[in-house]
């Protein structure tokens, strides 16, 4: 039982950080119809700012803070300015292709202008361990669930109780008569984008501590919120937020009961089952497209 | 009286083909313009130029005295003029309540207020006087997508009231809905046009519906009006019952 509870939370924390790296991509794919390849990487590289800013000689937080930053610029900003918006005009597909050409830009930069070789990364609190209910758990997961939940709930406020929320949501359900009311559709994508940013830096610098800062890290986790994405149901935050805790707690327990070496296979057994029974996802809704 | 609506000779063609030929009326404060005609006679593409969906291919269109040519919809719509749409047009997941402050929001607030404001933007008030208004406080909270066609038309009708517009142009609102809704509708525009003076333009395929909400009506075939008066009038006149209810 307690060893149980122990992977119950270690996997509950993984799973919180699948769930942030899912949002994101729900999101980008809702308000502006944008399949991000490149979504793992965008979790691998804001590490690698912190490491550089600490490089600099700034200490955690600060380096911390400028990662999310640089994020923004160039996870957000730059992202959308250069990538997205020169491509999305000739369809979905030609951007799918652009995005898995920034992975491979992304994963290949790093190790040649950083390293190829897994870089330390500090840890949020002091590693140690805590008793819960006579299990034994180390102060990190209890950390990253912390943040990962602060971080959805403070997104759920913002998208519903204020008012660019709002447009933001009215924008994704249907931007013509967004645009006709006055809605400045092209901002509140653009924020969707920033949100995005800020996710995918939050979970770098959580899981970074657990899986070490290495220029492969992008392939795990973009597979990884990929399929939380899919099982949770694609076009809703909260299925994103379901799939991969799923994920991240299946993971872990398929580990330990059933066969370490066949854990990769579990979340793809679950996906098959999903995109067999229930194609829409979880919680997600049959799209219906007007053209 | 002052014009709210000014059309000049407005035309619009495509391909060589005329849609709308040299249409000019004018619509004066508190009016209920109704604009009706067969099929194809240009009825929508009027619509389209007026709303700044097309840019008419030549003419001129002021609301309030100044000219709104060409003006995108949006900008339009901070002008006061705002639409109700053929085809439903509604934040399906949102509430009924967030649709109507959605349709509100955009004239009024500062660009802080937008960023981190509250989200009724001072609007929930009015927003649920509207949904008393309209009879849809029953369904505030629901999803828009979850109600009935009918009950969407009456939303979007509402949405269309909620920026306190100087003008309305409703788009077929009787197209698809049932005889009861129908005349729930008809009493609600006109229960909203008597209590504000709203000014309205209504373009509609439904005889009974215009002849009854309208106080003028112009006829439209191919292109130019044929016919402009008074329901009762635009109903007896020969020309229009040739062109369009001549069958």
């Amino acid at each position: 039982m307690a060893s149980f509870i122990q992977l119950l939370i270690s996997g509950l924390a993984t799973g919180a950080i699948y769930a942030l790296i899912a949002v994101g991509f729900t999101l980008l794919w809702q308000t502006s119809q944008t399949i991000n390849f490149a979504q793992g990487e965008f979790v691998m590289l804001p590490a690698f700012f912190v490491l550089a800013a600490m490089n600099w000689g700034a200490p955690f937080w600060l380096a911390a803070l400028i990662g999310i930053a640089a994020a923004l610029v160039v996870l957000g900003l730059l992202f959308k300015l250069i990538v997205v918006d020169p491509m999305l005009r000739y369809g979905v597909l030609p951007l799918v292709i652009s995005t898995i050409a920034l992975s491979l830009l992304l994963k290949e930069s790093v190790k040649d202008f950083y390293s190829a070789q897994a870089q330390a990364f500090p840890p949020l609190v002091p590693d140690a361990d805590v008793h819960l209910f006579g299990a034994v758990v180390s102060t990190q997961s209890l950390v990253v669930l912390g943040v990962a939940i602060a971080t959805v709930a403070a997104l759920h406020l913002w998208l519903n109780k204020t008012r660019t929320g709002r447009s933001m949501q009215a924008t994704a359900q249907n931007p013509a008569l967004a645009r006709i009311l006055g809605i400045p559709v092209q901002r509140m994508v653009l924020y969707t984008f920033l949100v995005n940013a800020v996710l995918v830096a939050i979970a770098s610098i959580l899981i970074s501590p657990i899986y070490l800062a290495k220029f492969t890290n992008g392939e795990t986790l973009g597979t990884a919120a990929f399929i939380a994405a899919i099982i949770g149901g694609f076009n809703q935050v909260r299925g994103a937020i379901l799939g991969g805790i799923i994920l991240g707690v299946l993971d872990n327990l398929s580990a330990a009961y059933l066969s370490s070496q066949y854990r990769g296979a579990f979340p793809l057994l679950i996906l098959i089952a999903v995109i067999l029974c229930r194609p829409q996802g979880l919680l997600g809704r049959v799209e219906e497209r007007t053209v | 009286m002052n014009p709210v609506l000014q059309v000049a000779d407005l035309r619009k063609s495509f391909g060589g083909i005329a849609a709308v030929d040299g249409v000019s009326f004018q619509v004066d404060e508190g009016e209920i313009l109704g604009i009706i005609g067969p099929n194809g006679s240009g009825k929508s593409t009027l619509f389209n130029c007026v709303l700044g969906q097309l840019t008419p291919s030549s003419g001129e269109v002021r609301v309030d005295g100044r000219r709104t040519t060409g003006m995108r919809p949006c900008d339009l719509n901070r002008l006061g003029v705002s639409r109700t749409f053929q085809l439903l047009q509604v934040f399906p997941q949102l509430s009924v309540r967030d649709n109507l402050i959605l349709a509100g929001q955009e004239h009024q607030g500062s660009m802080v207020s937008r960023l981190f404001g509250r989200a009724d933007a001072g609007l929930g008030e009015g927003a649920d006087r509207m949904l008393d208004f309209f009879r849809l406080s029953h369904f505030a909270a629901q999803p828009a997508g979850s109600l009935s066609y009918g009950q969407q038309k009456l939303l979007d009708a509402a949405m269309a009231f909620m920026a306190g517009p100087r003008l309305v142009l409703l788009d077929e609102p009787a197209g698809g809905v049932n005889l009861t809704m129908l005349s729930h509708l008809r009493e609600r525009l006109q229960a909203y046009h008597a209590e504000r003076k709203a000014t309205f333009v209504v373009i509609e395929h439904q005889m009974e519906f215009v002849m009854a909400l309208c106080t003028r009506v112009l006829v439209l075939a191919e292109g130019r009006i044929i016919a402009e008066g008074a329901p009762a009038a635009v109903r007896r006149n020969p020309v229009v019952i040739e062109a369009y209810l001549g069958h």
